[in-house]
């Protein structure tokens, strides 16, 4: 009998390129806290590594994603950010331009002295952990965008065991440090984040563990 | 036969197995390098961080079983001292996020100019702490096919504590150039003193040559071949002793590896002479030789000698015949190496010296007819013996251990040799006192570095990793 015609299966989800990996093996070696040292610094630490890496691979991506092919900051079929703007209304931007608001945004707080500071002697300030949630959050979308819409030519550059990798430790960091809501994984039921079901996938296969 | 282990055995293969048509049409010339670009530094980044999380792991376990070991140690001071680590590992992880960079640092004084680039005393501007900061031109780099060299060897030097290399604490890098931050070695370096003294005593040679001997088993211990020792890469610190100059940073560079041009240089050893270098092979090489020892020939040699360290194709003084012969080398090529600086320590020149490179390769090469001793220099037996037992051919060239051993050495305490006063120890002013390094003669290098403009992106890639800084446990902080 006939089935119900579904949208492909994204190729991230298929096999062999859900395994493809750079890093094997547990990421509790470079994810676990050092023992002594303080936590916030190894955080902070970890934030501007997976800043530069991610900003690293978007920047081979930037041509393919223009205001014409991410007319929005999609992340799944049903699902496209929305951006708040200064008037704190919630507006649909072009993913280049989300995405540019997001690494600027997060490339300001790293340079900011009061949020990471670098001289010794300085402390972090008490917000910082609410800081860096909504860091993660953001970063968490572009990956999101770049699954959902830039798959293939991630494919086509032969990055897709880099930047798994990339994913896969920036998951299982932000699940370590409580720095990732489930949600913002996985999205709302009748708008689904894409990469919600990679989380699910990798979950399985002990990649990242639950 | 399994074939269930084979990954690409088609049989494996899920319902969910996706055969997909990579191609780079429809991408700009710039994302193909990019993306390598990119994955290399990916791939750069892991690794670091598995061997930054073995390595902090380990010097953690070090501490806690040297506490667990002591009995006289209260615990508070004991749970202390694993703060103390602890804040140490939090203030590098800082460290990494802070970025340095040219103003970061002042220049003092340009003390030195290497093949690629020069060498200035530099004060740090928050902790003004001083420092030596070489500078290395990229470009200069890549043409010479230095790379590869600079990359294998830097971790492990930069790692080793030995106190016979001089310390690297830290690289950064723009377009144009490479720079490195390391220890500042006030003493200047031995050509400068030879050039200063001419020769010395079997005494003073005698402690130079054993620290040399202690310094080079130190990086072979490291699993390294120098390749390059010379008297500009032997640096004096403070009390006097001796370090070796960060080599496969700085040293080593030279013509070794450009291998056509030893293979042009064998085809003329071989009598396959190229028509440039016919007719000055057939008369001059004798001629030199014999008038080698009057005195104005050799100032000659010694003004043409710093011209020669400042120069990309630098001195072939040094370097041991097989190197040049290409057909593989061990770690013996470093004592051939100290035999011709030790030669020079007595002599006052090197033993192959010539007023071209050239005839100094083709002496090199047939050294049986060149290596001469001087009628009116007087050498001690034991000298030359030892001079003849390290330059010969490979196979017969001292050991270490053998070396060690040689009458020449007698009385050497090898254990205790750097702790002994130096012959020399450099009288210092302050802390940036220059006067032991030639800044007069340098007058063309301009005081502050250029700093960089734009060259290519994929030259960048093969610096790949350059950027570096040193975890120092005993020192407060960079
Ligand atoms: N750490 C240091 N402290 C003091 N002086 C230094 C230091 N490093 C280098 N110098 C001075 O600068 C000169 C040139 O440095 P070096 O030999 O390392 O550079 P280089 O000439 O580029 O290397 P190479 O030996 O490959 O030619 C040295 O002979 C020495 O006088």
């Amino acid at each position: 009998s006939p089935t119900a015609p579904t949208a492909p299966k994204p190729l991230y989800l298929c096999s062999p390129f859900v395994e493809a990996a750079l890093v094997v093996g547990n990421f509790k070696t470079i994810v676990m806290q050092p023992k002594h040292v303080d936590v916030m610094e190894w955080v902070a630490s970890n934030i501007f590594d997976f800043y530069q890496n991610l900003n690293l691979f978007y920047g081979v991506l930037t041509e393919c994603c223009t205001s014409q092919s991410c007319p929005t900051m999609s992340a799944g079929s049903q699902l496209n950010y929305t951006w708040i703007n200064q008037d704190r209304k919630s507006v649909q931007l072009p993913a280049p331009t989300y995405i540019d608001y997001v690494m600027t945004w997060v490339q300001n707080l790293l340079d900011d002295e009061n949020v990471f500071p670098t001289r010794s002697g300085r402390d972090f300030s008490p917000n910082f952990p609410s800081t860096i949630k909504h860091v993660y959050r953001q970063l968490l979308r572009v990956f999101a965008h770049l699954y959902h819409a830039h798959y293939e030519q991630i494919l086509h550059l032969r990055s897709e065991p880099h930047f798994n990798s990339l994913f896969a430790h920036f998951l299982a960091f932000g699940k370590e440090y409580e720095l990732l809501d489930i949600k913002d994984v996985k999205g709302s039921p009748n708008a689904p984040v894409g990469i919600g079901l990679l989380w699910e996938r990798w979950k399985d296969m002990g990649i990242i563990t639950s | 036969g399994q074939s269930s282990s084979t990954p690409s055995a088609p049989k494996e293969r899920g319902a969910d197995y996706v055969y997909f048509e990579r191609t780079t049409a429809g991408f700009s010339d710039d994302a193909i390098p990019r993306a390598k670009a990119a994955q290399l530094k990916l791939e750069h980044y892991y690794k670091v961080a598995v061997d930054a999380a073995i390595e902090r792991n380990t010097r953690r376990v070090e501490l806690e079983r040297k506490l667990a070991a002591d009995t006289t140690t209260s615990d508070e001071r004991k749970q202390r001292q694993l703060l103390q680590l602890g804040k140490k590992e939090s203030s590098f992880l800082r460290l990494k996020r802070t970025k340095l960079g040219l103003d970061d640092f002042r220049t003092v004084k340009v003390i030195g100019k290497g093949a690629f680039g020069e060498v200035r005393v530099v004060q740090k501007t928050d902790t003004s702490k001083i420092y030596a900061m070489k500078t290395l031109k990229k470009e200069e780099m890549l043409k010479k096919d230095q790379l590869a060299h600079v990359r294998a060897e830097r971790d492990v030097l930069a790692e080793s504590n030995s106190p016979w290399v001089v310390q690297l604490y830290y690289s950064f890098q723009d377009p144009t150039y490479l720079y490195l931050i390391m220890e500042f070695l006030p003493g200047g370096d031995l050509m400068t003193m030879l050039i200063k003294y001419d020769t010395f005593s079997e005494d003073v040679t005698r402690f130079y040559i054993a620290e040399c001997v202690l310094a080079i088993e130190a990086v072979h211990k490291l699993g390294f071949i120098h390749r390059d020792i010379k008297p500009d890469n032997i640096l004096i610190d403070k009390e006097g002793h001796i370090k070796l100059s960060d080599f496969g940073l700085s040293t080593g560079f030279h013509k070794q590896h450009d291998s056509s041009y030893y293979t042009r240089l064998l085809d003329s050893a071989n009598g396959v002479q190229s028509p440039t270098t016919a007719a000055r092979n057939s008369v001059a090489v004798n001629a030199i030789h014999l008038t080698m020892s009057s005195k104005d020939q050799i100032a000659t040699w010694k003004a043409n000698r710093r011209k020669l360290a400042y120069s990309t194709v630098g001195t072939p003084d040094y370097i041991a015949p097989e190197i040049f012969l290409q057909k593989g080398y061990g770690n013996e090529c470093d004592w051939w190496s100290l035999g011709a600086i030790m030669f020079e320590c007595l002599v006052g020149y090197p033993p192959f010296c010539s007023e071209s490179t050239h005839d100094t390769y083709q002496k090199i090469i047939n050294w049986p007819s060149y290596l001469m001793f001087p009628d009116d220099v007087h050498l001690s037996h034991e000298a030359e013996d030892l001079i003849r037992r390290l330059i010969t051919s490979h196979d017969r060239r001292l050991a270490v251990e053998q070396i060690k051993h040689h009458p020449f050495f007698y009385g050497v305490s090898w254990t205790a040799i750097r702790n002994i006063e130096a012959p020399f120890v450099p009288r210092l002013r302050s802390i940036t006192d220059t006067s032991y390094f030639p800044t007069d003669e340098l007058e063309q290098v301009p005081e502050e570095p250029a700093g960089g403009d734009s060259t290519g992106a994929n030259k960048d890639l093969a610096f790949l990793g350059y950027t570096f800084k040193r975890f120092t446990i005993s020192s407060s902080g960079f």
